[in-house]
């Protein structure tokens, strides 16, 4: 539906694979100033639609591939676009959030978002040009891996005069083809990792979608938003993490800040420590590995690495990658790591679901539970263990299953890292216990971003007491509700770091910060106050430029108050979505090992107090004593309960 | 003699991962990096075996000293 935004192409597509019917699915401009963009736009559709009886494999399922009105604004880090679905994984709606530049050409088709819905009859991907719909079989790719895949949609993508149409696409490889749990969808370089979206792309028979135009994103006041820009990549470019840690060394470069902290998971999480962690570090990685630094679309961050593997460049491993297939396995051979990150995208792999399978693979077989062959520190045959989970052979075909599925019918679900059946990211959260809550109640399952990323302030850029209690939960939800909008907006979650005043984190030394670290946890009923009347803060803060971008490009008015209830309606709106396939609070759950076994035998409070902490965060966000978000709550955030 | 490690971006800024020091108190060490002026210095997180120290810390024979920049997002 039309729209009198800025930031928004107005369209909405249905395409059903089924019966190849294209139709344009209404989105009003109310809906938009309520659900944004991004996942909670995708939310607000699937929750139209899911009464909480559909299955991920079938054709009630719907995969909605969003942007958000920021998404090609030329704001910072605006390139993001996101998918949603009924999690194969989960069995709950799951978000994964990609940067690339798919997104951006999404828009520049002329749409917003679209959904996907039905299955194929044979292989097939999808060209969209301007708008149009066009169905193309993919037997010829179906079988190939990812960078294959997107070389032969390059070729396709040709015109008359040899150059490549310029276009955004997206694809599956082998794993997700063959409906591994955990399979990835790839964009370029960048990957929609989480929760198994690549397996029911990959269950629809879609192969690809690539999306190519040339509509204009307009932007409301476009003079203000230049100047508005320009400051703000300026701002990002001095914070130290957004303009020094991310460039210079990655995400990887937080390797030897989780080693100092006990927060490097090591051997299944088992430790927080890693004698080896130098070999395996990003300043190694930077220093002999690394060849350029890339970012997405419009990103002064640059966060990404590109390093060479057997000869040819490629996109070098994650934080998550780098520990959970390092000292997650007792592994210091940091080749293997790049090697296994690549084979992983180029297979359709989220490689933190894969990695963690294989440590609890490798401690059950440890403890007798399981003869799999799979033993900790001996990674000679992994490569090939990969493969045979992508095409679901031989053992690989229960590694596909992931952690959980696997702890049912083998045991050991004490150590089957995962929350609500999604695998745990790599830091240790009985060094972060805050982050542990994250983890626990956390919408798609065990993420540290959609958690809140509560670590943050619990010893990375901050060093609030990292076990204490005090204060988690209302800190917690802030965050959470703060990342959900900066998502929703179509903006890359590495802009909020700089939320927290650069001199916080560039004088961990001064008598300020260690002010705010030693009475942060005591601000809880601040924060509360903030989490439960955010209008109260009707201005712009000078350290967040979101709200003013947003409202540039939007013409919306959106304060730093009503930008933070739009994260908390996207926050509660994917809980009451889960809620009606069981999500309670009893699912809000971690393994005994971090909430009953200390991490480190001299310090008792060095596990997750997992009950204590959702007691105040249910608390805090108004749900009932089940986690759930009550009536009275639901009607004032506008959301309509099934 | 202390032995001085550096990590994340001071590592990178020094040019060296570590090296050994006669120097007798945190003070007189954070004006030592290599490449580090000593202001930058204080802003770098310090860990001494192990564990945070106050500035005015004077070492023993053998003690392991951490510089480390601040990280945060990953
Ligand atoms: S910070 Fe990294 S992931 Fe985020 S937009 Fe920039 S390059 Fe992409």
């Amino acid at each position: 539906m039309a729209t009198e935004y800025g930031g928004y192409m107005g369209k909405v597509l249905r395409i059903n694979l089924t019966t190849r019917e294209v139709d344009e699915y209404p989105f009003s401009d109310r809906e938009r100033e309520l659900f944004i963009g991004g996942k909670t736009m995708a939310a607000k559709i699937l929750s139209d639609h899911f009464k909480g009886t559909e299955q991920p494999f079938s054709d009630e399922n719907m995969m909605v591939i969003t942007t958000g009105p920021m998404t090609g604004s030329g704001a910072p880090s605006s390139s993001r676009f996101n998918i949603s679905t009924l999690s194969p994984l989960t069995g709950y709606v799951t978000s994964s959030n990609c940067g690339g530049n798919f997104g951006y050409y999404l828009k520049k088709a002329g749409l917003d978002a679209l959904i996907v819905q039905g299955h194929c009859e044979k292989p097939t991907w999808l060209e969209i040009n301007s708008g149009k719909v066009i169905f193309h079989e993919a037997d010829d790719f179906w079988g190939m891996k990812t960078g294959a895949t997107q070389e032969a949609l390059d070729e396709k993508m040709k015109l008359p005069n040899g150059r490549v149409r310029k276009n955004g696409k997206i694809c599956i490889g082998p794993a997700g083809e063959n409906q591994v749990l955990y399979a990835s969808v790839v964009s370029n370089e960048r990957v929609a990792g989480r929760g198994g979206v690549g397996a029911v792309m990959g269950w629809m028979r879609l192969k690809a979608i690539c999306a190519s135009g040339n509509k204009e994103i307009s932007v409301k006041e476009k003079e203000k938003m230049v100047a508005h820009t320009q400051k703000w990549f300026k701002y990002l470019r001095k914070h130290p993490l957004t303009g020094e840690q991310l460039p210079k060394l990655g995400t990887a470069g937080l390797v030897s800040s989780m080693q100092m902290k006990g927060l490097l998971s090591t051997k299944n999480y088992s430790e927080g420590h890693f004698d080896d962690f130098e070999l395996i570090s990003g300043e190694r990685l930077a220093e002999q590995y690394n060849i350029v630094n890339k970012g997405c679309l419009t990103c002064p961050i640059r966060c990404s690495r590109t390093v060479e593997v057997e000869g040819k460049a490629v996109k070098g491993p994650e934080l998550e990658t780098l520990v959970l297939l390092g000292s997650g396995i007792c592994n210091n051979n940091l080749e293997a790591v790049l090697r296994w990150n690549y084979e992983l995208d180029e297979l359709g792999m989220d490689t933190i679901s894969c990695a963690n399978t294989i440590s609890y693979a490798m401690e059950a077989n440890e403890k007798g539970l399981w003869d799999n062959g799979l033993h900790f520190s001996e990674i000679d045959d992994l490569s090939a263990v990969m493969e045979k989970i992508a095409h679901k052979e031989g053992i690989g075909a229960e590694l596909a299953l992931g952690s959980k599925r696997l702890s049912e019918k083998y045991g050991g679900t004490e150590f089957a890292i995962h929350a609500k059946g999604m695998e745990l990211a790599a830091y240790e959260p009985r060094k972060a216990v805050g982050l542990g809550l994250g983890y626990a109640v956390s919408n798609r399952g065990g993420c540290h971003l959609n958690g809140g990323y509560a670590v943050i302030l619990e010893g990375l850029g901050l060093s609030v007491n990292p076990t204490t209690y005090h204060g988690k939960a209302d800190m917690t939800m802030l965050m959470q509700n703060l990342m959900e909008m900066i998502s929703a907006s179509g903006q890359c979650l590495f802009t909020s770091y700089a939320f927290f005043p650069a001199p916080l984190m560039s004088h961990p030394n001064s008598w300020y910060t260690k002010l705010v670290n030693a009475v942060l946890p005591y601000c809880g009923g601040a924060v509360r106050i903030l989490n439960k009347f955010p209008e109260i803060a009707a201005i712009h803060l000078p350290v967040f430029h979101h709200t003013k971008g947003f409202e540039y490009v939007t013409g919306m008015k959106m304060p730093f108050g009503r930008y933070m209830r739009c994260g908390e309606r996207g926050y509660n709106l994917e809980r009451e979505l889960n809620r009606r396939f069981g999500v309670d609070a009893t699912k809000d759950a971690l393994p005994k090992r971090l909430t009953d076994v200390v991490q480190d035998p001299k310090d008792p409070n060095s596990k997750v107090p997992l009950e204590k902490l959702k007691q105040v965060y249910y608390h805090a966000r108004g749900w009932d004593d089940n986690g759930l978000p009550t009536k009275k709550l639901l009607q004032k955030l506008n959301i309509e309960a099934k | 003699m202390v032995n001085v490690q550096l990590y994340g971006v001071a590592r990178l800024q020094a040019g060296v991962s570590s090296f050994t020091s006669e120097a007798k108190t945190l003070k007189e060490l954070r004006g030592m990096l290599p490449n580090i002026t000593k202001k930058e210095a204080e802003d770098l997180v310090v860990l001494v075996n192990g564990s945070g120290v106050k500035k005015s810390y004077k070492f023993k024979d053998g003690d392991t000293v951490v510089f480390l920049s601040p990280a945060g997002g990953g």
